[in-house]
């Protein structure tokens, strides 16, 4: 038996000899791989954003969950009754429930998905409107199938956190308004993990209990996650499904959710449900107030108008007696008389004017009157004589030439003698003279 | 009378009050009865204070009232 030549590529009992090695197959490894996983880290929750999702026609959906360092390969089966099923998409970021476990086939390890939360504001409102119009389409929200409320409702359901600031705000203004109101609450969670199913069932719970007018179901003010529960679909089934019909006050007036739509009556807040409730049995207490005054208003206008009456009879009744029938026809015999003697006063004062007409014509018609007519005619006459006398001629810048000795008028100048003695008249006095030859 | 009755009858009431048609007898005896249904009314309304009861639901599934004491800080 030769001893090996050692060589420096021996490297002795380095190696187990072939009997003691275990060796195994891939599948056993890869077995023991998946169940070494399954066992120390089994179900867990996991969050990161979806990246490369295919969903295959079997109904599985493969995707793959990543953050800033590493990788993780999910698969969703389609058995999986995920309601955000549909909202799965690349760049969606999620909180996902599941198994780790080992796809041996490929040597893979994946995570088995069996619920998913979305995370991130834009991720509720793209499932808000999915919920919306899927329900929308199935007819929840249909205007024709609204309710009205009970005008005056004695006995209400409210579901709602029996710690919260909606309970407050409610009671408080029910207390203020309408104080016999009796409320039933079904307490439920109103945020959070399982809110959406206790909402539910408080709704269905008043429903089985009965003998409520109404249902308010209610929560405070918050993040568009912490009213989510209101948007999920338990929750608009449950209030679809009631037979008592719903009132629904989520947050403030600018939050609407799915139980808003679902709902027979929409309140912006607590309070306003509260108020709406009440509306008219708190209207009523005015009426009531007022109902006094207004009857006893009535009467003591129709007691006056029965004195007046009264007094308008009596007083016909006296114009109807035979007395008052004498004093009326004595009072017609004075207007008669007084009548007359109007008539006789107006004859004689029109016979007067008359007879005053014919002594001023008789007066005018006297012989002294005529004489002193006519002289007034002669003055006129001597005045319209004297405008024709040569005075006004002479007035005026002419002469009048007579010859001195016989005073005839010269008209002709060849008819005066050289010597002969002329004399000229002016309007003021007169001018002698002795022609020239 | 329930209050929703009374009320009904009481606006009734005032209304056929308005009427100056109605014999004086019969407005004197609207009025008593309108007075005795604002009584009912303010009865009804008088009550002071909120009821509100718990209700709860048992592992065998029954329903049972108890009362809510409504924390008042």
């Amino acid at each position: 038996m030769s001893k090996p030549a050692k060589s420096q590529w021996n490297f002795g009992e380095l190696f187990s000899p072939a009997e003691i090695r275990k060796v195994l197959s891939v599948s056993e490894l890869t077995g023991n791989v998946r169940a070494l996983l399954e066992k120390q880290i089994g179900t867990v929750w996991v969050s990161g954003e979806i990246t490369n999702l295919r969903a295959q026609s079997s109904g599985h959906i493969y995707f793959t969950l990543k953050d800033a360092g590493a990788q993780l390969s999910c698969v969703l089966f389609s058995r999986e009754k995920v309601a955000q099923r549909d909202l799965l998409a690349d760049g969606q970021k999620v909180l996902l429930q599941g198994e780790v476990t080992v796809y041996e086939t490929r040597g893979q390890y994946q995570l088995i998905v069996r619920d998913v939360e979305l995370q991130g504001v834009g991720a509720l409102q793209v499932a808000f409107e999915k919920l919306k119009q899927k329900l929308a389409a199935e007819g929840l929200f249909a205007a024709e199938r609204k309710r009205a409320l009970p005008k005056f409702p004695a006995r209400i359901g409210l579901v709602t956190s029996p710690t919260g600031a909606a309970i407050r705000d409610v009671l408080h203004v029910i207390q203020r308004r309408n104080p016999a109101l009796e409320i039933i609450l079904a307490p439920a969670r109103v945020q959070g993990q399982g809110a959406a199913t206790e909402i539910a069932a408080a709704i269905r719970t008043l429903n089985e209990f009965g003998h409520l007018d109404l249902i308010l179901v209610t929560r405070g003010g918050g993040s568009l996650e912490d009213l989510w529960a209101f948007n999920e679909e338990p929750v608009a089934r449950a209030i679809f499904e009631s037979a008592i019909p719903v009132v629904s006050a989520v947050g403030h007036e600018i939050d609407f959710t799915i139980a808003d739509f679902v709902a027979d009556v929409r309140a912006a807040t607590p309070s306003v449900a509260a108020e709406i409730i009440t509306e008219n049995i708190f209207a009523s207490r005015e009426l009531v107030g007022d109902a006094m005054n207004l009857m006893q208003l009535r009467v003591r206008r129709r007691m006056r108008i029965e004195t007046e009456n009264f007094k308008s009879l009596a007083s016909r009744l006296v114009r109807l007696h035979p007395r008052r029938k004498l004093d009326d026809s004595l009072q017609r015999l004075d207007d008669l008389q007084s009548g007359l003697l109007r008539g006789l006063k107006t004859a004689a004062r029109s016979r007067n004017v008359a007879l005053q007409n014919l002594a001023g014509r008789f007066l005018r018609a006297k012989p002294s009157q005529v004489l002193k007519a006519r002289q007034e005619v002669l003055k006129q006459l001597e005045k319209r004589l004297n405008l024709l006398g040569p005075e006004q001629v002479l007035a005026r810048g002419y002469s009048i030439t007579t010859d001195a000795a016989s005073g005839k008028v010269l008209r002709d100048s060849t008819k005066v003698k050289a010597g002969q003695k002329l004399k000229t008249r002016l309007a003021k006095g007169e001018v002698f003279s002795t022609a020239q030859p | 009378m329930p209050f929703e009755e009374a009320l009904k009858k009481l606006e009734g009431v005032v209304e056929a009050m308005e009427s100056d048609d109605l014999p004086l007898e019969t407005l004197l005896a609207r009025y008593e009865e309108g007075a005795r249904l604002v009584k009912i009314c303010q009865e009804k309304l008088a009550e002071a204070e909120v009821k509100i009861q718990q209700l709860e639901k048992n592992a065998a599934g029954e329903l049972k009232l108890k009362s809510f004491e409504t924390s008042e800080e």
